[in-house]
């Protein structure tokens, strides 16, 4: 290779032929994804999040939950994301249309929580998360630090957490979620894809592969 | 004078050596520094993942941002400095004159370094983007770019001023890691943090700029490096040479169509995914040029040479896992699992880091004009390493088949998970220990070779 300008404009040519492909291709394909309006209900779904939910996004993201957290089930017969109760359809792009920051993961070390607010037969509810956060299970840390464990003066606050046994808190103290503990709950509480867009109908299990 | 050993003459190489020292000495130096830093956080990452509690109570030090922290000093202090220090040391070998506009490298290097430290902080106290590959905050990317885009400068003068016409495969890819890193790095921050794309389309521009910085940029500046040294310690002109811009070509236009491969089974369009695993396969070509060339490392040959052959068989078994993991049956059990994270360590710490460490041990004593001051510290470096690598990535990958396995299984909860996968994390963390310690003594023994040199230019000042 002698030719110096040819190099340079080949190098160009190489990083603009992927980014127009898949990039400008993905864009012209989903960029104006709309909602979906159901005559039935009456309204147009993804629901957008409240307030204080995209307030929780940045709080799952500053703390980079999506290290061990997905956010993305794969179609029924694809892995067992269905029979772990994660969502009985796959996700698709109009889930994620009013998300600021969409958060796919990378690793399944703790749950997927795409769906986590629309499980069957039982979801979490904001006690159980805020529990859970405070105490942490199996490889999940303790985010101790999203709480305050200060003294009780006057009337015991009513969000204060009520646990039980070691992690009761000492006699005249009481263990209350910071706003952004409160934040982060509401977020994963408006994590919920149960409403099925026409694009969303499970496949036909007999098109699984790589099932079990 | 054959095309595949480049040999320019001794009179220039002293020249360019004295020329260019310091800001070379200054990249090398300040990614050495990184690298302790990534290793440490590495190290707390990794214990977190077997025993959670530990630094569970310090907001700095959360699994999430540990983990983003070591990556961003992995990338952008280590590869980044290291890489870009060793490029411009062969670019201005190869181009054959002095090094250019060593200042504006020595300037850029130092705001590069208060970038990333920015980026760091930035990331420890919340303001991270969770973007894989791009977690630095907002206000840290321009300052990289305008930084990197100073320490180029002589780079681009070397390259463009050479006295042959005819380019080494060396500096093929050296270029083309020094041209195209800004405007990857530039899309990236644009689409996915100043002007944010819509919804799910965040994952494909990231899966494109997390997969082009890796194939255009970061793998480059470690074959540069290769492409160098093999035929200087060898002596030999390189195999299959004909090949060599087939296969330098193939990663190019390839490469950036191959990140679509982490979103099999997500909510994207179903022909990216399907694009990125044809494209794995057919990188493979490139991969086994790679190897053609260069299996002239294995026959041996001083330190260095066993680095680069360590790293070449790593970047090559990377690249056929890569292409073997792309496949939707073996993806349904190695997606989201640590055999993702055994891979990607495979190739970007087994080949390209080991690449980098190889061409850093053949460069420094010509940069220096001295030998390396130990040459048990720097065994000791090449067994820690080897030993270190060996045991990360056979534990993650023992971990992410132990995973993938339950994950597959629905009655399995996520605490069986854990425990069934803490024996082999144990084992990692004991393998990132041992990189750690190797990468100490490396760094022990550069500021001993570099210090012995400035001692002596004192002396001879005094003197003189």
């Amino acid at each position: 290779m002698k030719n110096g300008s040819l190099l340079f404009l080949g190098l160009f040519a190489a990083l603009g032929f992927s980014w127009a492909g898949i990039v400008l291709g993905s864009n012209a394909q989903l960029a104006t994804l709309p909602a979906y309006y159901d005559q039935g209900q009456g309204q147009a779904f993804p629901r957008r999040p409240s307030g204080v939910a995209a307030r929780g996004q940045l709080v799952y993201q500053d703390l980079n939950c999506a290290a061990c957290h997905t956010q993305q089930v794969r179609r029924p017969g694809f892995g067992s994301d269905q029979a772990r109760g994660w969502g009985d359809r796959q996700s698709v792009a109009r889930d994620y249309i009013y998300q600021t920051a969409v958060q796919l993961g990378e690793f399944r070390i703790g749950p997927d929580l795409t769906n986590l607010a629309g499980r069957k037969p039982t979801a979490p509810d904001a006690v159980d998360l805020l529990t859970l956060l405070y105490s942490g299970q199996g490889a999940m840390p303790a985010y101790s630090f999203l709480f305050e464990n200060r003294k009780i003066s006057g009337q015991p606050s009513d969000h204060a957490l009520r646990l039980t046994g070691r992690l009761k808190a000492a006699p005249g103290r009481e263990i209350v979620p910071t706003p952004r503990a409160e934040a982060l709950v509401a977020y994963l509480l408006s994590l919920n894809t149960s409403f099925d867009y026409p694009e969303s109908i499970p496949a036909p299990a007999a098109q699984a592969e790589g099932s079990k | 004078m054959t095309s595949a050993s480049p040999t320019p003459s001794p009179l220039d190489e002293t020249a360019i050596e004295t020329a260019g020292r310091d800001p070379l000495v200054f990249l090398l130096g300040s990614s050495l520094a990184w690298l302790l830093v990534s290793g440490a956080l590495a190290l707390v990452a990794s214990i977190q993942l077997h025993r959670p509690e530990f630094f569970a109570g310090c907001p700095i030090f959360t699994y999430g941002r540990a983990q983003a922290l070591q990556e961003t000093a992995f990338i952008y202090g280590w590869v980044a400095n290291a890489g870009l220090g060793l490029v411009l040391w062969i670019l201005g070998r190869l181009g054959g004159a002095v090094l250019r506009a060593a200042n504006w490298t020595f300037v850029g290097a130092i705001f590069w370094n208060v970038g990333v430290t920015a980026g760091l902080v930035g990331i420890a106290a919340g303001d991270a983007t969770a973007l894989p590959r791009l977690e630095m905050p907002g206000y840290a990317q321009p300052l990289l770019l305008a930084a990197y885009g100073s320490i180029a400068v002589s780079g681009v003068l070397a390259w463009a001023g050479r006295r042959r016409p005819v380019m080494f495969a060396a500096q093929w890819y050296a270029v083309a890691a020094l041209f195209l890193f800004p405007w990857i790095f530039s899309v990236g921050q644009v689409m996915l943090v100043w002007v944010p794309v819509h919804g799910v389309l965040q994952a494909i521009v990231q899966g494109w700029f997390a997969q082009s910085l890796w194939t255009l940029w970061m793998a480059p500046l470690g074959l540069a490096g290769a492409y160098y040294v093999v035929p200087k310690v060898t002596g030999r002109v390189l195999p299959a040479y004909d090949l060599a811009s087939l296969g330098f070509w193939c990663l190019l236009f390839i490469g950036g169509w191959t990140g679509g491969r982490h979103l099999i089974g997500g909510p994207v369009p179903a022909w990216i995914s399907t694009v990125a695993i044809v494209t794995s396969a057919i990188l493979l070509s490139h991969y086994l040029i790679v190897w053609l060339n260069l299996r002239g490392a294995f026959a041996g040959g001083g330190n260095a040479l066993r680095f680069i052959a360590f790293g070449l068989a790593a970047y090559v078994l990377g690249g056929f896992v890569d292409a073997a993991t792309a496949m939707r049956a073996i993806a349904v059990r190695t997606q989201f699992t640590w055999f993702d994270e055994a891979q990607q360590q495979l190739a970007l710490y087994g080949g390209v880091s080991m690449l980098i460490f190889g061409t850093l041990y053949f460069a420094v004593p010509r940069l220096t004009g001295r030998p390396w001051a130990s040459t048990g510290l720097l065994r000791g470096h090449l067994v820690l390493s080897f030993l270190g690598l060996i045991l990360l990535i056979g534990a993650l990958a023992g971990a992410g088949l132990a995973q993938g396995a339950d994950l597959a299984n629905a009655q399995l909860s996520f605490a069986t998970i854990a425990a069934d996968t803490r024996p082999w994390l144990r084992f990692a963390s004991v393998a990132q220990a041992i990189l750690l310690l190797g990468n100490f003594m490396l760094a022990v023994n550069f500021a001993r070779t570099v210090g012995c040199g400035k001692i002596a230019a004192v002396k001879e000042a005094l003197v003189s």
